[in-house]
């Protein structure tokens, strides 16, 4: 049992390891964004009415981003303060599970057919979460 | 509107000021009668009024700055008057740091030390005066346009702060992961997947909701159930869940960003797991049998 504790341990070191180079990209974007993005722009492009930019730019930003969910955690909330729709949010967060530089192991694991099919429907289904998260968001009672 | 505060910073020794014509540069002033020629007030909160002035047309109008009980509750009046007249700069003599803080995340910047009558803050800001706010910082282009030293040591403290605060939890995440990780063994996993698709599939997403990290090691796994004989209804949805639902980062993603989001966003994500890997398995059976 201690012998499984340790690896437990060694398991966490790994990661940690592993995570502090995306936490540091993680920490410069979020600086750059204090720096040079105002609310003014936020609601332009990401608030309730930005429509298909705002999908689009919220899907791209959930395939690029790198590392794990938890780190992005910051940016995120500081978005979501500054107005960005939790529709958008959910988008994002959604389409973190496509990683094309990942598709390669999938494919020798599950085949190129089950990688774009799969692709397809993660996308989509990043959507509809992103829709009925909104929503709820806009049309729910506190609770 | 934006780019106008930048403007100002734009410091250089022959620096003439165009003012740029955006079409609602407003800015306030605080002063201590309601007409041109009263002075500058000296402190933000406590000025008898404050001065809205439209650049553009000239117009100005004079709001009496209510005085509440405390020295604190006045000072936030202002603050909100000019957030709501939506003006760009505010210009006074003394403004609390809390205040200009709350202003620049609004988007306003705060013009301090100001002297003078109001009229003389128009004539000065229109000859550019005002761009030598901060002489004594360096200024670091960046990529176009200039930011004061101490305006980037500022943000660098807030965001190192933003980020500071969800550290203690990160860590424990972490450990708890790594935890994960070692004691559930893949013999363990592929017991419990019992050959009913439904429930495998079902299974599947609560496994890979309660599992995280690299989606590689998703992919690994689910290799090797594929091997044991799982499903790929259920390894679909293991992948699936494994990177859009997180039990063990719940209470991060709910300290970040709202419990009703977090909740709402990964209940939704577990349902959308399983529909996705329904539909995908089914719509390549359904190929393959139409090409095989």
């Amino acid at each position: 049992m201690p012998d499984k504790a340790f690896m437990a341990l060694k398991n966490s070191g790994e990661v940690v390891i592993k995570i502090i180079t995306p936490l540091c990209l993680v920490f410069i974007v979020i600086l750059i964004l204090n720096l040079f993005l105002k609310p003014s722009h936020i609601a332009k492009f990401l608030g309730r009415e930005a429509g298909m930019k705002g999908i689009f730019l919220s899907m791209v930003a959930g395939v690029i981003s790198i590392g794990p969910v938890y780190a992005w955690y910051p940016l995120l909330q500081e978005l979501r303060k500054k107005g960005v729709d939790d529709f958008f949010i959910a988008v994002f967060m959604g389409n973190r599970a496509v990683k094309p530089f990942l598709l390669p192991i999938m494919i020798s694991y599950f085949g190129w057919g089950y990688a774009v099919v799969l692709t397809l429907f993660t996308i989509l289904g990043s959507i509809f979460v992103g829709y009925t998260v909104g929503s709820l968001g806009k049309n729910a009672v506190s609770w | 509107m934006w780019q106008n505060s930048y403007q100002l910073k734009q410091g250089t020794e022959s620096a003439h000021l165009k003012i740029i014509q955006e079409s609602n540069l407003k800015i306030a002033i605080s002063a201590e009668g309601k007409n041109l020629d009263s002075r500058v007030g000296q402190r933000l909160g406590d000025s008898q009024y404050m001065l809205i002035v439209d650049l553009e047309t000239g117009d100005f109008e004079a709001i009496p700055n209510p005085r509440g009980s405390g020295q604190r509750a006045a000072g936030i009046q202002a603050v909100v008057l000019a957030i709501t007249k939506e003006v760009s700069i505010v210009f006074t003599g003394y403004c609390s740091p809390n205040a200009r803080k709350y202003l620049a995340d609004n988007g306003i910047e705060v013009l301090t030390g100001i002297v003078g009558t109001v009229a003389d803050v128009l004539e000065k800001y229109k000859q550019g005066d005002y761009q030598e706010d901060e002489p004594a910082d360096a200024e670091i282009e960046t990529g176009g346009f200039q930011i004061s030293r101490s305006y980037l040591i500022e943000t660098i403290k807030k965001s190192a702060i933003q980020f500071g605060n969800l550290l203690p939890i990160f860590a424990s995440v972490i450990l708890l992961i790594g935890l994960f990780n070692s004691f559930v063994s893949r013999e363990l996993l592929s017991s419990f997947f019992s050959g009913n698709p439904i429930l495998d599939t079902l299974y599947g997403a609560v496994f890979g909701s309660m599992l995280a990290g690299n989606p590689i090691n998703s992919y690994v796994i689910g290799g090797e159930l594929l091997k044991n004989g799982v499903g790929l209804y259920a390894v679909t949805s293991f992948i699936v869940a494994w990177v859009t639902v997180g039990l063990i980062q719940l209470p991060v993603e709910m300290a970040a960003l709202g419990k009703k989001f977090a909740l709402a966003r990964n209940a939704v994500s577990f349902i959308a797991a399983i529909a996705i890997a329904i539909v995908t398995v089914f719509v390549l059976n359904t190929v393959r049998g139409l090409v095989y």
